[in-house]
């Protein structure tokens, strides 16, 4: 079998300093069985009483000891399915009891109400490191999904990351997020952008403007972010590449240069403008000229959205005197107001399947993440501790990124799209999150 | 002499590497004043007078998530209109800020509008609208940081700055 050569480019830290670009080769390592249309793994993420499958993650085996622990590359599993909110992490037994062939003995783990084992074993060779990674199905007992990474041992994170994006499609049709990332203005005086990993491990600074950063947006080819930055004095619209290499302007009109947000295809921005003394939405390319202006009338509009056609722009607009979301087409046409429920409705996201925007709303005095379908029905409050701001997709259409002072500073947090499991996952204080489209 | 030479090789290569390894470090800039990023070069006034003036200007100050001028915003607008007809040769940005509270992005808009709408008003009591220009912080830089509605009053303003 011919392995694919994948190439990992790391965010560069703190902007200065030759990019790293890591190379893993990645090779399949066990053809998996056809397999029967019934009984096997399989969770429908659209259901919604759906329950969580219990999963039982072994510590990593190694022949000789090493610089990585077994027990810590487990954890990382562990934490990808707890954090993504469609499993129980049963406790495996230690050791594992295996059966005649070396493999583990499936009969003896059903006993334990687990439908899943995921094992790994791995050896470290000079820099780099080779891992085979397995998922059985206990019920089934058989082997569902095998691979084997050779890696640099610093991307062993991203190693294992990658078999849990192979786990989540296995079973639920969709690839996982662990191999993405959440870019998030550091909440402090200077608010540079800051990329790490989606559950917070690889923190790098992007920007080093050394002045007010907003509302960081991932190019949707992930190569580089848009955001609103002070560094000639106005907020205007710069791009960033994402190893901080390049920050070039795109939009630096007088007055507001704000909220850009990159249609799906990269080919055009949607940004507030006060060109017209008051914001309105405009649409530009990426070289900066307006190609439309989207929204006329006396209000504040600000915060695109685009629908993941293309077609559709939800936005903010306080037109009837309090922040509201609506949503008009692209083409041109009536806006429609989407929010009736609360007072005060800000930060439309709009999610990558389509079916669901996030969103703010002002409840009870404090900030609170919100869906509501893009025809306004559907509303529910995912949050109530603290305050809850900033909902941003992962591409996956099912978590969401937002910020929170639940626990006194503003962190970044992610859950998924019905608020059951909420964690915290940047280790600084941040806010603005973004959360990267896959990245190849 | 010779330790004397050393020493000054030594911090010769230390300034070497302050240079290049900590440029590539986090560097926290200094604190910005609540308005301090506007620059206020050298006029045909005095620097001292233009800091009178500037002294001299009042805040206008807002109501939450609104950017209509109260009695008491008219009232300063005027008074600042007055001050700014005896200077004629200042130019003036007019800073909008908001609360803490809400949106970063939404309140990026109102303190634009905010912003707008107290040239709009100077420009109505005379003040040539070549002299005016606006810039909004939104909620990026409040006077008091802290956490309650004394101090998201003061932080609803906004500010007027001057310059030659």
């Amino acid at each position: 079998m011919k392995p694919s050569r994948l190439s990992i480019q790391s965010g560069n830290t703190r902007g200065t300093g030759a990019s790293k670009y890591l190379l893993c080769v990645l090779s399949l390592l066990i053809t998996v069985f056809p397999l029967p249309s019934f009984g096997k793994l399989l969770l429908d993420v659209d259901n919604p009483n759906l329950g969580k499958m219990p999963i039982m993650v072994a510590d990593f085996l190694s022949r000789q000891p090493g610089p990585l622990n077994g027990s810590e590359l487990a954890s990382i599993v562990k934490n990808d399915l707890i954090t993504c909110g469609l499993f129980d992490v049963v406790p495996a037994p230690q050791p594992l009891s295996l059966d005649q062939n070396g493999e583990p003995d499936l009969k003896t783990l059903a006993e334990s109400g687990a439908q899943a084992l995921v094992t790994g074993s791995f050896y470290v060779n000079g820099n780099q490191v080779t891992m085979e990674l397995k998922l059985y199905d206990i019920g089934l007992q058989r082997l569902d999904l095998g691979k084997r990474y050779t890696g640099f041992i610093s991307d062993h994170r991203y190693m294992v990351h990658m078999f849990d994006d192979r786990i989540l499609e296995k079973i639920t049709n969709t690839p996982g997020y662990f191999t993405t990332k959440i870019a998030f203005l550091e909440d402090t005086k200077t608010r540079e952008i800051f990329v790490m990993d989606y559950d917070g491990s690889n923190l790098h600074q992007i920007t080093n403007t050394r002045t007010i950063n907003l509302s960081p947006e991932w190019a949707p080819d992930g190569k580089g972010l848009i955001f609103t930055s002070y560094i000639n004095r106005n907020p205007d619209l710069w791009y960033v590449s994402a190893d901080g290499q390049r920050v070039i302007p795109v939009s630096h009109r007088k007055g507001l240069n704000a909220s850009g947000r990159f249609a799906p295809n990269g080919n055009f921005i949607a940004l507030s403008l006060s060109v017209k003394s008051i914001p309105k939405i405009f649409i530009i390319n990426t070289e900066g000229n307006i190609i439309k202006q989207l929204t006329n009338g006396l209000g504040n509009d600000i915060s695109p959205s685009w629908s993941p056609d293309g077609a559709y722009i939800a936005y903010v607009s306080d037109q009837a005197g309090s922040p509201q979301i609506y949503v008009v087409p692209v083409s041109g046409g009536e806006p429609k107001r989407i929010t009736l429920s609360t007072s005060y409705n800000t930060d439309p996201h709009w999610s990558p399947k389509g079916d669901m925007l996030a969103f703010t709303a002002k409840i009870d005095g404090r900030f609170q993440v919100c869906v509501i379908r893009p025809d306004g029905t559907d509303f529910k409050v995912l949050t109530n501790k603290g305050s809850n701001q900033d909902p941003s997709w992962a591409p996956d259409g099912r978590m969401i990124a937002f910020v929170s002072n639940r626990e006194g500073v503003k962190r970044i947090f992610v859950m998924d799209s019905k608020g059951t499991v909420q964690v915290a996952v940047s280790h600084v204080p941040g806010r603005s999150p973004a959360w990267s489209p896959r990245l190849k | 002499m010779n330790n004397c030479r050393l020493i000054i090789y030594i911090s010769a290569l230390l300034t070497v590497f302050a240079l290049t390894g900590c440029a590539k470090k986090i560097v926290r800039p200094n604190e910005v004043p609540s308005a301090g990023l506007g620059m206020a070069g050298p006029g045909a006034i005095a620097e001292g007078e233009l800091q009178g003036v500037q002294t001299s200007l009042k805040t206008i100050y807002f109501d939450f998530d609104n950017y209509t001028l109260s009695p008491e915003a008219q009232a300063a607008i005027n008074y600042d209109a007055d001050v700014l007809k005896r200077y004629p040769n200042l130019t003036v940005v007019a800073e909008g800020h908001c609360d803490e509270r809400g949106t970063a992005e939404y309140n990026l808009a109102l303190g634009e509008r905010r912003a707008g709408a107290v040239v709009e008003r100077l420009t109505a009591l005379g003040i040539p609208g070549a002299r005016l220009s606006t810039v909004s912080f939104g909620s990026e830089l409040p006077v008091d940081p802290n956490h309650n509605e004394q101090a998201w009053a003061k932080n609803r303003r906004v500010y007027l700055r001057v310059s030659k």
